[in-house]
């Protein structure tokens, strides 16, 4: 019996898997570059291919700097790419590397989260510090940017080692949340002097980060991807995100089109669905993403977090302003500004000055 | 028969169209022009304060220029447009001290710029630049060299810019051209309004008014309503000359019929043959003076409303002369006048003229003076040639007629005040009408020292060919005398 039956899912399966082949043959495939986890984004994924099943979705998670080389390197060029490193995907923008998008979505979408209609920011990921339960009963946990500078002044000796930001050399994003930090106030060198007085660890990802937190090397993370601390905190109890009350940055991932993808079509079809109300919708309610847009509804939307953060958060604007950053100048200041700041701290007297001031 | 070409309304409307079109079309390439150099301006001073703000970054750190590029800088050069954005800083050598794009800045363009500041539109990558450049000197420490500072930003914003202004004007220029279409066809219809009422006075004019016209018209009508003026007047007059010339007739027939009619009841009452034989002698007479004033009548009426459509051959009047003159001498009535013919001209001399008409206005003059002298007169009829016209006269040496009357003589049933004779006094009309028909003048004139010259005056033209000239007349003699 057993064994007719088994005969009889062969029988069944070898045309499956011929019927299977040749829809694949078929096909259009579409090679997508990101720096975005596969893991996060898989729902998104999984929906696209339902929602299209005559495109070959081919979805590679790479690091940023990796994506931005892909983008002028890569032969045959990838027909999306997606990076959280804000100011390279400007850049390559910039340098002509995107075409222009137009479909009802894309000319619906938020002006201040696109630029020129050819790169879009799709998610709205505030940046976030966590904490380790330990910490609060060592010590009131920090709410905003002075709490935990005053953190790091005053325990200095507690904390040696156990506060993790990016580090701005390996990462982009990391290096674009610190140059957005010292856009908004010059108090962000007393921050890094901070840090290097209690050896902060320097890390390549919010990954990594939230691994050393559950592990108890971290007490403390600075600058972390709320995105994918709010789901690493569902899962790890230990671990407590907290979106500072002062003000918090918000990133965006930017896709675009390369300007010579092989399958422009497919691409358009993708990135459509990336703004669509679909592919939102899926962001919303089964990633923590965040949808940009304001007529979604589900748990990670724009407009709820602002419900519950308030009018603190400060998307980091997609505007021309973000290609200084990638100026290598402009860069490499800011890197040995960072390095001297972090690597010969001041004295923490000298600073104490400030922050009875902001007191 | 009247054509309708076209409307004159439609006529200006073209006209205006075309000149409108015409104009228009070089306001709009002078409007386009001059808009997209509005915008070019408009966008070159973003790129100036871009340079301005970048070249304000720039300091000098061990003898090398560093610069930290300004953020509001590349968002200047982006402008609202979301230009893509090319910056670079140059040192003395050309060397890019910071660039965000390896775009190269020919040497040439640095040679313009270390002048002055320079804007110039290039191309990179299949895309339009705007391009500005200038140098700025810096003092450091080390060293003094000037830097230049080059920013440019693609060209869609000044095209956007570019385009809007020119619409706006474009529409502007379009809605004034309706307007002044609308206002057009208004002031066309008031331009038109007295035509319009010319023509409705015209259709309700009574048909037997014959009236001037009672209307107000512009300048450029005047000399229509003159015409028509003077159509009427023509009509009138020919109207008056044709209901005269009815009453004189019935007048003319109405005295011999009432001759007739006393004489036939005269004999009717006597019993004698004799008197019925001197009554039908009288009828007879009468009736053949009725038959002859009814044919003269014909005559002149068939001259003036017929005779414009009679063949006009040329003609050789000197052999018709002569033909003439013979004939009539041979005829009864000529036998106690003496009709001769002065001495003719040699060759043929051509007019344009019908036969018929010809004879016709020879026999009435003939007649006339045959009729109006007394016997024994002296008729001579001869022809003298001028340069382009010809002189057909008839001089007798009778009586002569006043110098007052003469010119009456021309009108029908007119006699010259002579009562004595049985003419009609329709022959000089019928010789005027002819002599009109045929483009001549008829005078008349006294002869010393008693008697009439008529003459008439006739435009001579140029023979015909050969083959047609042997047909009318055989110029043979020179002079000839009748018997």
């Amino acid at each position: 019996m057993t064994l007719h039956r088994h005969r009889f899912a062969w029988m069944l399966l070898v045309p499956l898997c011929a019927l299977a082949l040749s829809a694949r043959a078929q096909a259009t495939p579409l090679v997508v570059e990101a720096a975005l986890d596969i893991e996060v984004v898989e729902p998104l994924l999984e929906a696209f291919r339902s929602a299209h099943p005559e495109i070959d979705l081919e979805f590679h998670d790479r690091s940023t700097l990796t994506v931005d080389a892909l983008v002028s390197e890569a032969d045959p060029a990838p027909d999306v790419v997606i990076s959280s490193a804000m100011p390279w995907q400007m850049a390559r923008v910039n340098e002509g590397y995107a075409q222009r998008l137009d479909s009802p979505a894309a000319r619906n979408w938020p002006a201040w989260a696109k630029w020129r209609n050819e790169v879009f920011g799709f998610t709205f990921e505030p940046i976030v510090m966590a904490y380790r339960l330990d910490l609060s009963k060592q010590m009131m946990p920090p709410q905003t940017h002075a709490d935990l500078h005053t953190l790091l002044t005053t325990e200095t000796a507690q904390l040696q080692g156990k506060v993790t930001t990016y580090s701005p050399l390996k990462s982009g994003v990391g290096f674009s949340l610190f140059q957005q930090d010292a856009r908004y106030t010059p108090r962000f060198w007393d921050l890094v002097a901070g840090m290097g007085r209690v050896n902060a660890q320097l890390e390549g990802n919010t990954r990594t980060m939230l691994e050393g937190l559950s592990d108890g090397r971290y007490w403390l993370g600075y600058n972390l991807l709320g995105s994918y601390a709010m789901v690493w905190a569902q899962e790890h109890p230990e671990v407590i995100v907290q979106v500072p009350q002062d003000y918090s940055l918000v990133m965006m991932r930017m896709a675009f089109i390369h300007r010579d993808a092989p399958h422009p079509a497919a691409a358009a079809a993708f990135v459509d669905f990336l703004l669509g109300r679909e592919g939102q919708r899926v962001l919303a309610g089964q990633t923590p993403l965040f949808s940009v847009r304001p007529d979604i509804v589900g748990p990670y939307t724009a407009a709820r977090l602002r419900d519950q953060v308030g009018d603190r958060l400060y998307p980091i604007p997609l505007n021309a302003s973000l290609l200084a950053f990638v100026d290598p100048q402009r860069r490499d200041a800011f890197l040995a500004r960072w390095r001297r700041e972090f690597e010969h701290p001041r004295p923490a007297a000298d600073e104490q000055v400030f922050i009875q001031d902001s007191d | 028969m009247i054509e309708v070409a076209g409307s004159l309304k439609r006529r200006l409307a073209v006209w205006l169209l075309l000149t409108v079109t015409g104009l228009g079309a070089l306001l709009m390439i002078e409007a386009w022009s001059s808009t997209h150099r509005a915008a070019e301006r408009a966008f070159d001073s973003q790129l100036e304060a871009a340079a301005l703000t970048i070249a304000e970054a720039v300091q000098w750190q061990g003898g090398e220029p560093l610069v930290e590029i300004p953020a509001a800088a590349l968002q200047i050069l982006a402008t609202r447009h979301q230009e893509r954005v090319f910056y670079a800083v140059l040192d003395a050598d050309g060397q890019p001290v910071s660039t965000n794009m390896p775009f190269t800045i020919k040497p040439e363009w640095r040679a313009q710029v270390a002048d002055a500041p320079w804007t110039l539109t290039t191309a990179f990558d299949d895309t339009s630049w705007r391009l500005y450049g200038r140098e700025y000197d810096s003092a450091g420490w080390v060293s003094q060299e000037p830097v230049q500072v080059w920013v440019g930003h693609t060209r869609a914003g000044r095209q956007a810019l570019g385009d809007e202004l020119f619409e706006r004007t474009l529409s502007r220029f379009l809605a004034m051209v309706l307007l002044a279409g609308i206002l057009m066809a208004m002031a066309l219809r008031v331009a038109l309004g007295p035509m319009r009422r010319l023509r409705r006075q015209l259709r309700h004019r009574d048909a037997d008014d014959m009236g001037p016209l009672d209307a107000r018209v512009p300048e450029e009508m005047r000399e229509l309503a003159q015409t028509l003026d003077h159509l009427f007047a023509r009509q009138r007059h020919s109207r008056e000359a044709l209901l005269r010339f009815t009453a004189d007739a019935s007048h003319q027939l109405k005295t011999p019929l009432a001759g007739l009619k006393s004489t036939s009841e005269l004999a009717l009452k006597s019993q004698d043959p004799a008197d019925w034989q001197a009554a039908l002698l009288a009828v007879h007479d009468g009736a053949d003076r009725t038959s002859r004033l009814a044919s003269q009548l014909l005559s002149l009426a068939r001259l003036r409303h017929i005779g414009e459509e009679g063949k006009v051959t040329p003609l050789d009047i000197v052999a018709v002369l002569r033909e003439c003159v013979l004939d009539w001498a041979g005829r009864e009535v000529a036998r106690d006048h003496d009709l001769g013919l002065a001495e003719l001209p040699g060759g043929p001399l051509w007019v344009r003229a019908d036969g018929w008409a010809i004879r016709e206005l020879l026999g009435n003059l003939i007649d006339n003076a045959l009729r109006y002298t007394k016997a024994g007169s002296e008729i001579t009829l001869g022809l003298s040639r001028h340069r382009d016209t010809v002189s057909l006269y008839v001089e007798d040496d009778g009586p002569g007629v006043p110098f007052e009357a003469r010119e009456r003589l021309l009108q029908p049933f007119e006699r010259g005040g002579r009562q004595d004779t049985d003419g009609s006094g329709l022959g000089l009309a019928i010789v005027d009408s002819i002599a009109r028909q045929l483009g001549g003048r008829l005078s008349l004139s006294e002869r010393s020292p008693h008697g009439l010259i008529v003459t008439l005056h006739l435009p001579l033209i140029d023979p015909p060919s050969d083959h047609d000239a042997s047909r009318p007349g055989e110029p043979g003699a020179t002079r000839e005398t009748p018997p």
